[in-house]
């Protein structure tokens, strides 16, 4: 390749253009909603290959015949068109476009294109719906607004990540997240994980996905490309969909002055469910009272008598404490301010954006604060040549974080409070001398010692910078030269403080994550009219992408001086370091064909080589085909009732790689032999270095991955396009993955890295958009979005029944197997094979382990989304209601609820006996009968519920219905604001995660998840940090 | 305006990299090796096997053949909790860790030729003690199609009878290798041997003990054998407490017994406050008028040591095991003479072997005693020679007794013999019957716990593996 490229791309676009000016048109463009000017608004001449752009002060200057027709359109707005005639200067107003008939989206590369070109699927929220109810991650503000995607919020942590999934599991090796572009520049969404077992289930720490450092209120629009055709041109890295996002430019306020905004908002947060606790019984065992009982209420039933109460040592009643978790959990607050300025000329723009985002959390203790600079100017040094730059410099500090999953001292869930228990005795948490204050026998911490005494800090600095140049040497070429770098630089601090039970001796453990991603896209355009029917627009290109990644931990044992954080002050010092970079390159080239403005035939093809295939195949070729027909254009349908109806078919390849290093049969340094509980020991073990080898066969010519995706879909509108109906119908076959297949570890190995194995995702989007009520100052706008997705497994490989996709403690897992979606495994029950009865064991009445089994689909069936949003003179509500149904959900807190006696329905019959009457027992000659052994206590009947680890009582179906969003804002009319310098102000009322209005899950949030964004792990959960309702106040002034 | 005409080809061409191949020939991660020396490897072998079988068999089978009252997450009661995570792990750390690096090892060591066969023969003892585990864990066995991925890629498995007489001739080899290595220019491998220290003829009396310890499961089943037992206890064998196969931890951090961590990890760092083992009534009963008692267990309120039942683990009324035992210096001791010394003493009671019976005994219980009492590493009591001697002539002479007697009086001493060392203690009682363990409480078996369930990692991807057995099923040696 060397340097051919560039020059060919030069070559190729550089050719014969249409000539023939008449007359100098200029004007300038604003928005009718604000008299806004608007930059960046295509002005062309109908039916010709003349066009430009208006400048940051919405200006244009253009050459038309008098007969001309200037075309004016602009993403989210009313394309106009207006006969130029004998006129030099033309001022032109746009409506935003509700319609959407001639809505401008941004594409792959951030190509602008006319929605009715599009032969696939692009789902888009405006930058006025991600404020509704703003949101420090930014996916949540998507939830339910968009069809195609499913969005699961892990927890309620500060900072916690979410996890995007487009078009469903097609991966399955976990490359199921899409890819981040800001501004045209590919950004890291990684979910890295810190934990000194090194896994996501012993003492996860959920500390944010990548992309949840970007700041809505930067964010003029999200734009999610969701099927393979419409993410072509990203090549192999966009296989998961893309998700577009547009920063704000600057633009002159009215009166040509500057826009200056300011955005406040004050939120509270609670908890949003709270468990059914029983409160009649107390802490202990067998009905023994117990102060140090932590997780047990197995105690007396609580009727006044007197006890000693444990850290006082009064005597006192015994009594129960029904909201005692309020004494641990706290009213959490969101602060989030944003200020920002812009101004524009005939030269060029700005936009300067300062945010701050200050919680504090639920959890004692825990605080983020999150400073986001944001700054993004374009220079036009003529009609030629521009640039432009943008610089967003987040820090995101976090301290407090809650812990998850299991086997680590710092974990408390909502399962751990006793009923019993005055948490309000349990503060202060530490002595004069650093000793810890607690009662709470001798292996559990007092709640209030772990979270402010062990300290789980994060400090993330993170910068994204893009540089752009565009030279267009004649108006129907155009080159833009685009750099972006992404780097962040992630200090984690996890510590456990000498005293702390279970880690009496104290250790800490830092981690430093540098990711790096450089990349630069090269792209020239090229537009012909051919005859007066067709057009062709051509575009060439390059890519160039190099991802890096380094890890340098320090695990660090046995302190001598408590808070003193030094190698040196450990006895034990274990560093471990992790480093991977990446390089594509990528060639690509797009001909779209249009016939008459309602036909248009795009095509596509990308070369990319990668760094991490092999030699041989690292270069491979996918193209695309997409077909877009305006059905009412092209036969000239002039219909009230249909006035718009666009059908657009797609059929895509896209290549994938695999990440590096996966080629070498290569030794490997060990920190650590591993073993049951963690409990592991260290390298170098008594001076000696422990190496092992690679436990993954090298793949023999691996050939890079191919997904197939076909995708057939309609836009309707309907009554003046009140009514606009969007069906999607896709499907992808993924096949020829590169995965670590399992092999027998007796064969010496555990994996296999090979092309194998195929995932065929179907699915359905509708999207329904009715202006219900339009009339006067009553608006009612209502949004409908379902999507239904399949992921089935179809092939595996020859002799492999599953595959491991994530791991829970007690043999629970999810797992692929073939011709299914997803599936949750465990033990099961042990059941009579004709009659599906529990066998009951003869000694003991309790119900027994069975054979391992799946339990259904991880998944959700379908998803929901209901928008409401009415205006009435100056006030607007919006609401959104967010339904998941079907999925599976294994949850570890609702077992500790019932095997700690903790829920309410342990209190029931808990002085009585249990006969599991649905049960039978195994009589000698293999029939069975009526079970008729009763269990010896319901304290043993709940502690006993999951033999073997079986999660089957615990697995749920996670369907829910949630008001997710509520806004209610007022704007002052102009009149109210006189003539001072503040041109808007609007004040509301705004809430997150409103209500859970349907659950099938007891005691917690249904969306809960222990894994995050960065694994596959859907469906289970383990003390996960209980989610927060938000409600809160917001104020928007723009001078 | 005009130079910039040519600004954007200019800057593409400046942002192409010189070449493409240079830029893409980075898929080397430089943080690995393409060759591991023997000295790096082992210490991974030796520590990981070790530790993986503290925790996983350990920590959660003691009490199936009854050495303690209750363990978390036991497969006791056999049926479905015998298999999952902990035949997973097991299984995944004997073939994938273990088996498949010291394979490495071997081959290499192999190709490198004579000097160093002390280190091929190293690998063929660790090999023959990694596969000995899984027989002993499962029976049938991948053996002779195991750890060659690319001719077997999903290995048959073998009998129980080609698997242990296969680890004889393994051994066999081994110790030929031993024999054969020259005098000069021998690889140094005493910084990988956490065992020996690189010291061959303690490597060759271990392999000789290991492979006597094999032949006697064989002669349960087959007394063909016999002869081959005969002659190997003529030679070399480990005969001394300062000869006995361990690997020992410092007790500082990152060289900690696994005991102690797990007490440290989920209770107060002290199994005497935090209470989770102790002794079950069988071993209880073992332990009366015995001095390890004190040295194993510090007594409850309620005084005399009482044990809790099985299924239930103690409180502070209760017998605990002590702080002696469960510390972080606890080394993971792998052979003892003793298991010789008491096997000579059965074959003599059984008469196989000529011998003083009684002497043999007595030797053998001594022999225990001065171990744990005296010569074990980092032991925080100990038994004065006093004790040790006072006890065992206290003990019934066994020549007094009828053969019968004999071997159950030397079957009781070999089970407190094998005491702390799972696949020992399981292997005995399955072997000899003594002492008569019964099915866990709710069982859902009719006898202890004979197998573990198969893999499950295995299962999913060996179209080969066999169907699982009862896990009431006794094993091919079982008799």
């Amino acid at each position: 390749m060397k340097q051919v490229l560039p020059i060919f791309i030069f070559i190729a676009f550089v050719a014969a253009h249409a000539q023939g000016q008449d007359i100098a048109v200029s004007g300038r463009v604003t928005s009718v909603d604000d008299g806004t000017a608007l930059p960046g608004v295509n002005v062309t001449v109908k039916g010709t290959a003349n066009g430009t752009v208006t400048d940051a002060d919405g200006r244009y200057r253009i050459q038309s015949p008098s007969t001309g027709v200037l075309v004016f359109s602009f993403i989210g707005m009313k394309t106009e068109e207006v006969q130029v005639g004998s006129r030099s200067m033309i001022d032109v107003s746009l409506n935003a476009d509700v319609t959407q008939l001639s809505e401008v989206v941004i594409t792959a590369l951030g190509v602008e294109k006319q929605s009715r070109e599009l032969g696939y699927a692009v789902s888009g929220v405006k930058s006025e719906d991600l404020v509704v109810a703003r949101e420090s991650n930014i996916l949540n503000a998507l939830q339910g607004k968009i069809t195609g995607v499913t969005i699961t919020q892990s927890s309620g942590n500060l900072g916690g990540s979410s996890k995007i999934v487009v078009r469903g599991i097609t991966s399955l090796s976990g490359r199921n997240n899409p890819l981040w572009v800001v501004d045209g520049v590919p950004i890291n969404d990684a979910h890295d994980n810190t934990s000194a077992q090194n896994n996501r289930i012993s003492g996860n720490r959920d500390f944010a996905n990548g992309a949840s450092v970007i700041n809505p209120d930067d964010v003029e629009a999200i734009n999610v490309l969701k099927g393979a055709a419409a993410t072509a041109l990203y090549g192999s890295r966009a296989a998961a969909g893309v998700i577009l996002v547009t920063t704000k430019k600057g633009k002159t306020g009215k009166g040509g002055k500057p826009t200056v905004t300011f955005n406040s908002s004050l939120r509270f947060d609670n908890l949003f469910r709270v468990p059914d606790y029983q409160n009649e019984y107390a802490g202990g065992q067998n009905f023994k009272y117990d102060s140090s009982a932590i997780f047990n209420n197995w105690g007396p039933r609580i009727v006044g008598q007197y006890i000693t109460e444990s850290i006082t040592g009064d005597s006192v009643p015994l009594a129960a404490y029904p909201k005692n978790f309020n004494d641990f959990y706290r009213q959490g607050k969101t602060l989030i301010n944003n200020f920002s300025v812009s101004d524009a000329s005939d030269r060029g723009d700005y936009r300067l954006s300062v945010s701050s985002l200050n919680q504090t959390g639920i959890l004692p203790n825990a605080e983020l604060n999150r400073i986001t600079l944001g700054f993004n100017a374009g220079m036009k040094h003529s009609e030629k040549f521009k640039t432009r730059i943008g610089i967003q410099y987040i820090n995101t500090k976090s301290q407090g974080t809650g812990v998850a999953g299991a086997n680590d001292p710092n974990i408390w869930g909502l399962n751990s409070f006793v009923r019993s228990t005055n948490y309000k005795n349990y503060k202060p948490w530490i002595d004069a001398n650093g000793n810890q204050i607690n009662t709470s026998g001798n292996t559990d911490n007092n709640p209030f010692w772990l979270q402010h005494e062990n300290r789980n800090e994060r400090n993330d600095e993170r910068f994204i910078g893009n540089f752009e140049t565009t030279f267009s040497p004649i108006s129907e070429l155009n080159f833009t030269a685009r750099i972006g770098y992404d780097y962040d630089m992630d200090d984690r601090l996890l510590t456990n403080r000498v005293g702390t039970r279970s880690r009496a001796t104290g250790d800490f453990l830092i981690d430093g994550i540098n990711r790096t991603q450089f990349n630069v896209d090269v792209i020239g355009t090229y537009f012909k009219q051919l005859g007066s029917d067709f057009t062709l627009k051509l575009l060439g290109g390059y890519n160039y992408n190099k991802r890096g990644f380094k890890s340098e931990t320090l695990f660090s044992q046995n302190l001598s001086i408590p808070e003193l954080f030094n190698p040196s002050n450990a006895t034990v010092n274990t560093p471990t370091r992790a480093f991977a970079e990446q390089v594509l390159f990528g060639a690509f080239g797009e001909a779209v064909l249009g016939y008459k403005d309602w036909a248009t035939l795009t095509l596509t093809g990308r070369n990319d080589w990668s760094s991490t295939l092999p030699k041989d195949n690292r270069s491979y070729f996918y193209p695309s085909a997409s077909l877009a027909v305006v059905l009412t254009d092209a036969l000239g349908m002039d219909n009230t009732t249909l006035n718009y109806a666009k059908l657009r078919a797609s059929a895509a390849q896209v290549g994938n790689d695999t990440g590096p290093y996966q080629l070498l049969f290569q030794y490997f340094p060990v920190a650590q032999a591993g073993g049951q509980y963690g409990l592991n020991q260290n390298f170098p073990f008594d001076g000696r270095l422990g190496f092992q080898a690679n436990n993954v066969i090298p793949p023999e010519n691996l050939q890079p991955e191919k997904q197939t995706t076909i995708e057939f879909g309609a836009e309707l509108q309907f009554f003046k396009s009140r009514f606009t109906l969007d069906v999607a119908y896709f499907s992808s076959n993924n096949r020829n993955q590169i995965i670590a297949a399992p092999i027998p570890p007796s064969s010496g190995f555990g994996f296999k890295r090979i092309n194998a194995g195929e995932i065929v995702t179907s699915g359905v989007e509708i999207s329904l958009d009715a202006r219900v009520i339009d009339q006067g100052n009553f608006q009612w706008n209502s949004i409908i979005n379902y999507t239904q997705t399949d992921s089935k497994v179809k092939t595996l490989m020859p002799g492999v029944d599953r595959i491991l996709i994530a791991s829970e403690f007690n043999n629970i897992q999810v797992v692929a197997i073939p011709g299914q979606e997803y599936q949750l495994f465990g033990n099961s029950y042990l059941r009579h094979t004709e009659t599906g009865r529990l066998i009951i064991n003869p000694d003991t009445g309790l119900p027994q382990a069975g054979p391992l089994k799946t339990f259904g689909s991880v998944l959700p069936d379908f998803t929901m989304g209901f928008i409401n949003n009415f205006t009435f003179k100056n006030f607007m509500l919006s609401t959104t209601i967010d339904w998941r149904s079907g999925g599976l959900l294994s949850s570890a807190t609702t077992l500790g609820m019932w095997t700690g006696g903790g829920g309410v329905e342990t209190a029931y019959n808990r002085e009585g006996s249990y006969i599991i009457s649905s049960g039978v027992l195994l009589n000698q000659d293999g029939s069975v009968r009526d079970n008729d052994i009763p269990v010896r206590s319901t304290q043993t009947f709940w502690t006993n519920i999951n033999p073997g680890g079986s999660p089957e009582a615990h697995v749920f179906d996670a369907s829910f219905v949630k008001l997710r969003e509520i806004g209610i804002s007022y704007s002052f009319p102009r009149s109210l604001l006189g003539n001072g310098f503040i041109n808007s102000l609007q004040v509301g009322v705004e809430g997150r995660n409103i209500a859970l209005l349907y659950s099938k899950v007891p005691h917690i949030d249904p969306e809960a998840t222990l894994f995050g964004a960065g694994a596959d792990g859907f469906g289970v959960e383990r003390n996960t940090v209980p989610s927060t309702r938000s409600i809160g106040f917001n104020l928007r002034l723009t001078f | 305006m005009k130079r910039l005409l040519f600004f954007i080809p200019a800057i593409a061409s400046l942002l192409m990299p010189i070449s493409c191949s240079d830029q893409l020939d980075i898929n080397t991660n430089p943080l690995s090796a393409s060759k591991a020396d023997p000295n790096a490897v082992l210490p991974f072998v030796i520590v990981q096997y070790s530790n993986r079988k503290t925790t996983e068999l350990g920590t959660r089978m003691h009490d199936v053949y009854q050495f303690f009252s209750n363990t978390f997450n036991s497969p006791k009661t056999g049926g479905n909790t015998a298999g999952g995570f902990l035949s997973g792990n097991y299984w995944g750390m004997l073939y994938n860790q273990a088996l498949s690096n010291l394979t490495l090892v071997e081959s290499d060591a192999r190709a490198a030729g004579a000097t160093n066969n002390n280190v091929t023969a190293i690998a063929l003892i660790l090999k023959a003690l990694a596969f000995f585990d899984a027989t002993s864990c499962w029976e049938n066995i991948p053996f002779t199609q195991a750890l060659n991925a690319s001719a077997f890629p999903q290995p048959e498995f073998d009998s129980q009878e080609v698997v242990l007489n296969g680890l004889v001739d393994m051994l066999d080899e081994a110790i030929t290798l031993i024999d054969n290595t020259p005098a000069t220019g021998t690889f140094n491998v005493s910084q990988g041997d956490l065992i020996y220290g690189g010291n061959m003829a303690n490597w060759k009396r271990y392999a000789n003990s290991l492979k006597i310890r094999i032949l006697m499961m064989i002669r349960n089943r087959d007394t063909s054998v016999d002869s081959k037992i005969i002659t190997a206890l003529s030679q070399p064998v480990v005969e001394t407490n300062g000869q006995v196969a361990m690997l020992r931890y410092s007790g500082t951090a990152g060289n900690v017994n696994a005991w102690k961590l797990i007490v440290t990890a989920f209770g107060t760092g002290s199994n005497e406050t935090t209470n989770y083992f102790g002794p079950s009534p069988v071993i209880r009963e073992l332990l009366e008028g015995d001095p390890r008692l004190q040295l194993y267990c510090i007594d409850g309120t309620n005084g005399g040591y009482e044990a809790q039942p099985i299924g239930v683990f103690p409180n502070n009324t209760k017998a605990r095991y002590s702080d002696n035992l469960i510390r972080g210096s606890l080394p993971d001791v792998w052979m003892l003479p003793a298991e010789i010394t008491l096997y000579r003493a059965e074959l003599a009671a059984k008469g196989v072997l000529a011998g003083d019976v009684n002497a043999l005994y007595r030797l053998g219980v001594t022999q225990t005693l001065e171990f744990w009492g005296q010569t074990i590493p980092g032991a925080l009591q100990t038994l004065t020679q006093a004790q040790i001697t006072n006890f065992v002539t206290s003990l019934t002479d066994l020549n007094t007794l009828t053969p019968a007697e004999q071997v159950q009086r030397i079957g009781e001493q070999q089970y407190l013999e094998t005491f702390w060392r799972p696949i020992e203690g399981w292997n005995h009682v399955r072997r000899t019957k003594i002492p008569d363990i019964q099915a866990a409480p709710g069982s859902d078996i009719a006898t202890m716990l004979k197998r573990l369930q198969w893999s499950p990692t295995e299962v999913a991807a060996n179209p080969n593996n066999p169907v699982q057995p009862s896990t009431d099923l006794p094993m091919w040696f079982e008799n």
